[in-house]
């Protein structure tokens, strides 16, 4: 099946990869964030879910597949999942992609931060299904989160500028955002782990929001 | 609704939101917060953003051979059917279909004036969410916490130690905070509550009626 699976996505896109470049040299360090040099482009991301949607493209869907399946994958191993489920969730990750395609909207969310928001989602449903059978509801009944109509939009552009200054982060403000997406911990067990107060624990992320916040609207 | 909520979550709390680690008791009062509230609403689409660019940079882990065979063989199969809709609380803030479930189904009242909807317990934890019904200008019991507990509005409003508590308004107490909020007489205040352990009743109508209460 791989073979269906092309990279013409990858072509015409040096200007892009070149400024992206520039990016890595805002960070202070070289650390774990390799999220800007295996950025492919965004743009273009959101497009094949697009059309997904419009016109059921399972070539668009493929590509997507090659690309998320194998990083959703990572994630949930990073949470804690065996390989299998992290194999199983992945597929059902992507799934859902393809279902909930009709859903997305390339104005409000990059196509990563969509599938992310998707993979979290599925893993909670997941896991909240095996803790507690004997819930009231049914697993439909589950909130979809906070993708709700609003006004201000993160393109994928913006994405892209996420990403820079995310690597832009003191190491130990990045540190706290890190764990927090991949420890699955509240942040008074990440304070313990780190042998650090709760309360320094949260005025890191407090502090690398601004500063996410701030280094946004400079690149902007 | 009218105004905007005026009490927020902090964004450790709203980043654990985003990144899914939070408990799923206290994910449906940041949940309802969100709903109501534009600029939180904001935050946790920065840190959903976030989280897709550490997706992205993530070393990608190869999956099975038949991996996307099998996905593309699934994807004319038809989808479950959606579930029909929960009666609805027109006069509340826009709240997760559970919540509104628990409403329906499991509402029961504690004391005079006061009912409560049990909505999860997690039996590891101990911590609980439930909907918390008082009656206007009704005062709630001097009270202290084991833990965190906090609160989304969903209907009318209470005052807190001279703050107002309004729709789609955030609170969080700890450990340190002893409390008699009173609501106010324009309604019934209704609010979604997860709280870490039970409260600590620290006056004799609080410990008279809190073995019927169970919060």
């Amino acid at each position: 099946m791989h073979g269906l699976v092309t990279h013409g996505i990858e072509g015409g896109k040096t200007g892009r990869r070149r400024s992206r470049a520039v990016w890595i040299g805002l960070a202070p360090e070289p650390r774990s964030f390799r999220m800007i040099e295996t950025q492919a482009p965004a743009p273009e991301f959101s497009a094949l879910i697009v059309a997904i949607a419009t016109r059921a493209d399972r070539e668009a869907f493929a590509r997507l597949f090659e690309h998320f399946g194998p990083r959703v994958k990572s994630y949930m191993l990073r949470l804690g999942a065996g390989p299998d489920h992290a194999e199983e969730l992945a597929q059902e990750t992507l799934l859902s992609v393809w279902r909930k395609a009709r859903y997305y909207d390339p104005a409000k969310a990059a196509a990563s931060t969509w599938i992310f928001t998707i993979a979290r989602n599925l893993r909670i449903d997941r896991l909240r299904r095996e803790r507690h059978p004997d819930r009231l509801d049914d697993p439909a009944d589950q909130p979809d989160g906070p993708e709700l109509p609003d006004a201000s939009t993160l393109t994928a552009e913006r994405q892209a500028k996420v990403a820079a200054a995310m690597a832009a982060l003191p190491t130990e403000q990045a540190e706290v955002i890190r764990l927090s997406f991949f420890s699955d911990k509240p942040h008074s067990e990440i304070a313990g782990d780190l042998g650090l107060p709760l309360g320094t624990v949260k005025s890191r992320v407090r502090l690398a929001m601004a500063r996410l916040r701030a280094l946004l609207d400079e690149l902007a | 609704m009218t105004a905007l909520p005026q009490h927020h979550p902090s964004h450790a709390l709203i980043i654990e939101y985003a990144a899914g680690s939070m408990a799923s008791g206290r994910g449906l009062v940041m949940a309802a917060h969100l709903a109501a509230c534009p600029a939180c609403r904001e935050e946790a689409r920065l840190m959903n953003a976030a989280g897709g660019a550490l997706l992205e940079g993530l070393e990608p882990t190869p999956m099975k051979s038949d991996a996307l065979a099998a996905v593309m063989a699934r994807i004319e199969q038809v989808e479950p059917e959606p579930s029909p809709p929960a009666p609805g609380q027109d006069d509340w803030i826009n709240v997760p279909r559970e919540v509104l479930l628990a409403a329906a189904r499991h509402k029961r009242w504690a004391a005079p004036g006061v009912w409560v909807a049990p909505i999860s317990h997690d039996r590891t934890t101990g911590a609980k969410a439930y909907l918390l019904r008082v009656a206007p200008g009704m005062a709630v019991p001097h009270h202290g916490h084991r833990g965190v507990e906090i609160t989304c509005v969903l209907k009318g409003a209470f005052i807190d130690r001279e703050q107002s508590y309004g729709p789609g308004d955030f609170a969080e107490v700890d450990e340190d905070v002893e409390h008699r909020p009173h609501v106010t007489n324009a309604s019934e205040c209704v609010c979604l509550i997860s709280a870490d352990a039970p409260l600590i009743a620290l006056d004799w109508v609080g410990k008279l009626f809190q073995p019927f209460v169970r919060i």
